[in-house]
């Protein structure tokens, strides 16, 4: 073994003089980064713009039975996904779905049909609450590594505009025996109050956190980042005097750039008298949709696809059910054991911005740089459309490493009512 | 199994990790690369003749050898013929053009791996050199057939020997003992020995337009450029930004001061030693050891904007004039070789 000696006397001996070590062989970047037939690849991911619930050029749907359909036919028709989708079979498709009643089991089936899939091809939804799209995107990264398809799309769907939050529907009057049963009805901007409280994190440090969201966001739309992962969708308003036009939706409209420290600090806590969680360090209340084409590695190179990621790690994890803002400061840790890297190995963090208490715990917590924390802005800024939160956010962050143009790794995380934390890590494998 | 990314072309070899690659002298669209199984610590090698076409990467030829290839070297005066080392101390000739599958030659000499192997370049003369880890260096006439002249004196294994482009009969070399030697081959000696790096050094290289001029890549990071004349120190601070240890270093053919190294830390730079801010450019879109480097010699293309992993939205720090430049090949280990240049690039295509 003369030839393993020398060659690991050239990586050992020396260690980098100062700078940032962006290659160490010695932890596991290495295993991370073996890449085989059998991998989970994310081969194209589009959103359509979130719009403002009941205010935005997306509340028309309202007047529809099926408006989410609308915006999954919208996603799935994206160029790219419509090029691959007539030359192959999808096995499944997945929907995020959180609000609609059943999880909108009948309207993703609909939504096929208006999106103009085969019949043959079939749909399930999933309800994970804030996680749905990534969950979505989970489950059908399982069913290609147990074998039962080759490649799926993972969709998350949610029109806030359609359904009201906050009827958890009929449940056990015993819950009042049970402290952490009784935790899981509490409010999520109760819990948001609680992490801010617990941890001492400040109305200062929240709201700093909700501008520079904006700030990013906008950043972001005026430079046009969003531009390649946006699909424009056609939509029907009607004005003041009734007069119907047609709108084609590009830009997501929560973004407010005029949005100032002194400004956020004049609105009143929204869930508890003296509290710290405003309207203005919250989350948008959101319409929206995402979706993701993944597929086996080998599938997608036979059938000649691009590989934008690739899934290393999934993982949820559980917290107490009236902090359920921490998710995020335990799943991430979970992940990035499951793919054998550590944090400074990731280039860009996700984070779902339920609530800047939360959002702010969780960087501060797992000492997150950042510069690397939602480069192009959050929830706070972009909104919350609750089942398309996380493949949105595996949208964009797959756009973002693509952008670097370089190797590296990503990760998308989100909290989950009811106490639980999800998280994943993507790996863009370079041009 | 090549693919065009934008300006990017790669080429992959399942199962074989590269560990050169070289231009070829005569036709501007063929290149030639060095492979081996296992990260080249064991299995065999290949040597794959690849020609870069509109569509991306093609494979020509793909020559098997029972044990790793670690360099080659095309032929100076026939477009067919190239020359590479192996693991198992093996010098092989081999024809591109024809079906065979075995080499037209082998000589067997040397006792170790061989890590290098260099056509001569100056007129009149045409000769290979190799340099092995039996720390000797070898002179050959270009049919292989016996071994001219045998170099000792470096004290550890020799990792890089090339040709001088200006004088007849004269070699540099790169050793793990530290030292950089330059060799007369008419005497059989070694003209000039430097102490260049505290590390081992793995690559060596002559500049294309001043005779006195080397650079040395080492195990310690940095990038030296030598002044043969004044040995004591290099010409100017040694090139730091690698994080590992360099791999291969190259003189650009088109500009005097201008070098590519490529390193361990899966990166390429390119660098302008005269200049007070030496690094022109990083290249991270290697996912593994990059252990090989070349510049085309045909395409020196002159004047044109220098955009690298950007897109055109982005505020301009990435940007640069960049004055006459260059093509790079590159290769890697982990089976991707990818073939970059620094012509164009189309925003939004990646």
């Amino acid at each position: 073994m003369h030839r393993v000696k020398v060659i690991s006397g050239h990586l050992s001996s020396y260690p980098p003089q100062g700078g940032n070590r962006k290659c160490n062989i010695n932890h596991c970047r290495a295993r991370a980064a073996v890449s085989g037939p059998e991998d989970v690849v994310v081969v194209h991911g589009r959103r359509t713009a979130i719009g403002k619930a009941k205010r935005g050029l997306f509340k028309v749907w309202s007047f529809k039975p099926h408006s989410n359909s609308v915006v999954c036919a919208n996603v799935s028709l994206s160029p790219r996904c419509l090029l691959t989708l007539t030359n192959i079979t999808v096995c499944l498709t997945l929907a995020g779905n959180v609000l609609q009643p059943g999880a909108g089991a009948v309207m993703a089936r609909i939504a096929h049909f208006l999106s103009e899939f085969p019949e043959t091809v079939p749909v399930y939804t999933v309800n994970r609450q804030c996680s749905s799209g990534l969950q979505a995107l989970f489950n059908i990264a399982g069913a290609i590594k147990s074998g039962s398809i080759d490649l799926g799309l993972a969709c998350g769907v949610e029109s806030m505009s359609l359904q009201e939050m906050g009827n958890p529907g009929d449940l056990s009057p015993r819950l009042v025996d049970f402290e952490k049963a009784r935790a899981c009805v509490v409010p999520m901007g109760i819990t948001s109050e609680n992490v801010a409280e617990r941890f001492g994190i400040s109305r200062e440090k929240q709201d700093a956190f909700a501008v520079s969201s904006h700030q990013k966001a906008d950043r972001a739309q005026r430079s046009g980042r969003f531009e390649a992962e946006i699909v424009p969708v056609v939509t029907r308003v009607t004005d003041a005097e009734g007069t119907e036009s047609t709108v084609t939706v590009l830009k997501d409209e929560g973004v407010r750039p005029s949005t100032t420290l002194e400004g956020l600090g004049k609105l009143r806590a929204a869930f508890r008298a003296d509290g710290s969680t405003t309207a203005g360090n919250s989350s948008q209340v959101s319409d929206g949709a995402a979706a993701l084409l993944l597929g086996r590695r080998s599938a997608v190179e036979a059938l000649g696809l691009p590989v934008l990621g690739v899934l290393r790690a999934s993982a949820v994890v559980g917290v107490p059910p009236d902090m359920m803002g921490i998710g995020p400061a335990y799943a991430i840790p979970a992940a990035l054991e499951q793919a054998g890297l550590i944090v400074a190995d990731i280039d860009v963090f996700e984070i779902n911005e339920a609530f800047a208490s939360q959002a702010v715990y969780c960087v501060e917590k797992l000492g997150l740089p950042l510069d690397r924390v939602n480069p192009n802005g959050g929830a706070i800024a972009l909104g919350h459309p609750l089942g398309c939160t996380g493949a949105r956010m595996a949208v964009t962050l797959l756009h973002e490493l693509q952008r670097m143009g370089r190797r590296g790794y990503g990760v998308v995380s989100m909290c989950i009512g009811t106490g639980m934390g999800a998280a994943a890590v993507f790996e863009y494998p370079g041009p | 199994q090549g693919a065009v990314c934008g300006s990017l072309r790669v080429f992959r070899s399942p199962a074989r990790h590269g560990y050169a690659v070289e231009g070829s002298p005569f036709i501007p669209t063929r290149l030639a690369c060095a492979a081996s199984q296992y990260y080249g610590i064991a299995g065999s090698g290949t040597l794959l003749i690849l020609e870069e076409t509109e569509l991306g990467i093609a494979l020509v030829k793909s020559c098997e050898w029972s044990d790793g290839l670690f360099d080659v070297a095309w032929s100076e005066t026939n477009e067919n013929v190239l020359a590479a080392g192996g693991g198992d101390g093996s010098l092989q000739l081999w024809d591109s053009s024809s079906n065979h599958s075995a080499p037209l030659r082998v000589a067997r000499e040397h006792t170790q791996e061989v890590y290098s192997v260099h056509w001569s370049q100056t007129r009149g003369e045409n000769l290979l050199v190799s340099g092995s880890w039996d720390q000797t260096a070898k002179v050959w006439d270009p049919t292989l057939s016996k071994s001219l002249t045998t170099l000792k004196g470096h004290e550890g294994v020799i990792y890089s020997t090339v040709w001088s482009p200006h004088i007849p009969g004269c070699f540099a070399s790169a050793s793990g003992d530290g030292t950089l030697r330059v060799w007369d081959i008419k005497s059989a000696a070694c003209r000039l020995a430097i102490p260049a790096h505290k590390s081992e050094i793995l690559s060596c290289d002559w500049c294309k337009y001043d005779e006195h001029m080397v650079v040395t890549g080492a195990v310690d990071c940095s990038v030296c450029v030598w002044d043969l004349r004044n040995p004591r120190q290099p010409v100017c601070q040694p090139l730091v930004g690698h994080s590992y240890a360099i791999r291969r270093v190259k003189f650009s053919p088109f500009s005097r001061t201008v070098l590519a190294s490529c390193s361990y830390d899966f990166s390429v730079r390119f660098w302008d030693y005269s200049s007070s801010q030496p690094l022109l450019e990083t290249v991270e879109h290697h996912s593994e050891f990059v252990c090989g480097v070349d510049f085309s010699l045909h395409t020196p293309n002159q004047d044109q904007l220098l955009v690298l992993w950007t897109e055109t939205l982005e505020p301009c720090t990435h940007r640069r004039r960049s004055t006459g430049k260059y093509k790079g090949w590159f290769n890697l280990q982990y089976q991707k070789l990818t073939l970059w240049t620094l012509k164009q690039h189309s925003p939004g295509v990646s």
